[in-house]
């Protein structure tokens, strides 16, 4: 879980272009939108494309999304469950 | 006859200079390998810090050009903002093609694609600005500052009110735009230092270029750089109907050709492409001073930018940097600028700026 969380992070990193940004400062709990990364409407859809090329995961629920979405630690519990590749 | 307008203030970002520097042309800087890429200014203050992080170079060039032009100007909200581009984002552009090809047509990152498109810039700088005003970005090619500029016109002639443009311009290389049209022979070869491109109109090409230039264009004549007096496009014309329209435009405005203090000429070092210039540089009197810019700036489609830039700098400045004169002449200060510009073989546009002084 640990690696998947930090390879997840090194990758959000790199598509959204967090310039200047290492893993180790995101922290697995704080929000991704908002207050915490400071990420918006346009980085969410980033992120569903990482998830599907990376991970095989496609969300059709926007609900479902944005929990999935909140932070890195329910990314990475979902990616888990859900990965297909 | 449309009536005049104002400048009162303009921006740039260009291969020499760009909106933090100071004074005008003062280093000089020349490239070997035909492609003169911009001087990039500080971005921060000027753009959104949370969006600035997605933007391609294009973009930060627009929006800090159009944002310093109205810091410049001390306007927060112009009333309208009017753009020309030949390319827009060729780099957010390319990336989204190879993106396609790569993941076969699926799974498309949305940014680039976003970005890719012609009007967003301007959408930016709407957001940016607050402006809910009239916003248009025009996209013809070797004409499209020059319509964005004839638009401002019109548009600031059906007021009598003092309502701020903004009116812009910008476009970029890419080493796949360069090497596409290398195909063509758009390009030198060999490549000359660009500082040298005039020395040799004698063969075929010209070198790459990018740029962007913003200007708060306005009715009010107090404080204003210049007038900005016609703007003229002609296309599919021979090089009599262009000296033709130069005489009658000038004719318009109560001139002649030997009113003219300085020729601005946007020869490109082509030697297919001098008839233009060559035919007026010998119609030119010998009070005119007659200046080039495209070995500043490279061939792009917007190029005229630049020059309405380095214009409005003259009139300014009240002097002409030894690097863009051609031939010197006798007139006794900037009065009269007419700028002559052409993209590819037969289009040509020609503006008509004047000292307010």
């Amino acid at each position: 879980m640990e690696e998947l969380k930090n390879t997840l992070k090194q990758q959000i990193i790199e598509s959204l272009n967090l310039e200047g940004m290492k893993p180790s400062d995101i922290d697995d709990n704080a929000p991704l939108f908002g207050e915490g990364l400071g990420l918006d409407s346009i980085d969410s859809l980033e992120l569903m494309v990482l998830l599907e090329r990376n991970y095989g995961i496609k969300i059709e629920d926007a609900r479902e999304g944005r929990k999935v979405l909140e932070s890195v630690q329910s990314m990475a519990e979902y990616i888990q469950q859900h990965r297909t590749i | 006859m449309m009536k005049p307008v104002y400048i009162s203030s303009a921006s740039v970002i260009s291969p020499q200079q760009h909106f933090e520097d100071k004074g005008l042309l003062q280093d000089i800087i020349s490239t070997d390998d035909g492609m003169m890429w911009v001087r990039e200014p500080n971005y921060k203050g000027y753009i959104n810090p949370v969006a600035i992080r997605r933007m391609s170079k294009l973009l930060k060039m627009g929006i800090s050009c159009g944002m310093n032009a109205l810091q410049k100007a001390g306007i927060e909200k112009p009333q309208a903002i009017i753009t020309g581009t030949g390319r827009g984002s060729m780099v957010d552009t390319e990336q989204f093609l190879v993106s396609m090809i790569e993941n076969e047509e699926e799974v498309l990152t949305p940014t680039s694609f976003i970005q890719s498109t012609y009007n967003s810039i301007n959408g930016w700088l709407a957001l940016q600005t607050k402006c809910s005003g009239y916003n248009q970005t025009y996209v013809n090619r070797g004409a499209s500052f020059e319509l964005a500029l004839f638009d401002a016109q019109m548009l600031l002639n059906e007021t009598n009110e003092n309502i701020h443009v903004l009116v812009g311009c910008f476009d970029e290389i890419t080493h796949d735009y360069v090497r596409v049209k290398s195909k063509i022979g758009y390009w030198k070869k060999p490549l000359p230092a660009s500082k040298d491109l005039h020395k040799h109109s004698d063969t075929h090409g010209t070198i790459a270029g990018e740029g962007s230039a913003f200007f708060t264009v306005t009715n009010k004549r107090e404080q204003a750089l210049c007038s900005l007096d016609a703007v003229k496009m002609l296309q599919d014309t021979d090089t009599g109907d262009v000296i033709d329209n130069i005489n009658n435009l000038l004719a318009e405005h109560n001139l002649n050709l030997s009113d003219i203090d300085v020729l601005l000429c946007g020869m490109n070092g082509d030697s297919r492409q001098m008839e233009v210039y060559n035919q007026l540089s010998a119609l030119a009197s010998e009070n005119t001073t007659i200046a080039n810019f495209k070995h500043l700036c490279g061939e792009y489609d917007t190029s005229s930018g630049f020059a309405t830039w380095l214009a409005a700098e003259l009139f300014k400045a009240k002097e002409i940097p030894e690097t863009l004169i051609a031939r010197k002449g006798n007139h006794t200060g900037i009065k009269n600028i007419l700028l002559v510009n052409h993209y590819i073989l037969n289009s040509h546009s020609i503006m008509l700026l004047q000292s307010v002084q």
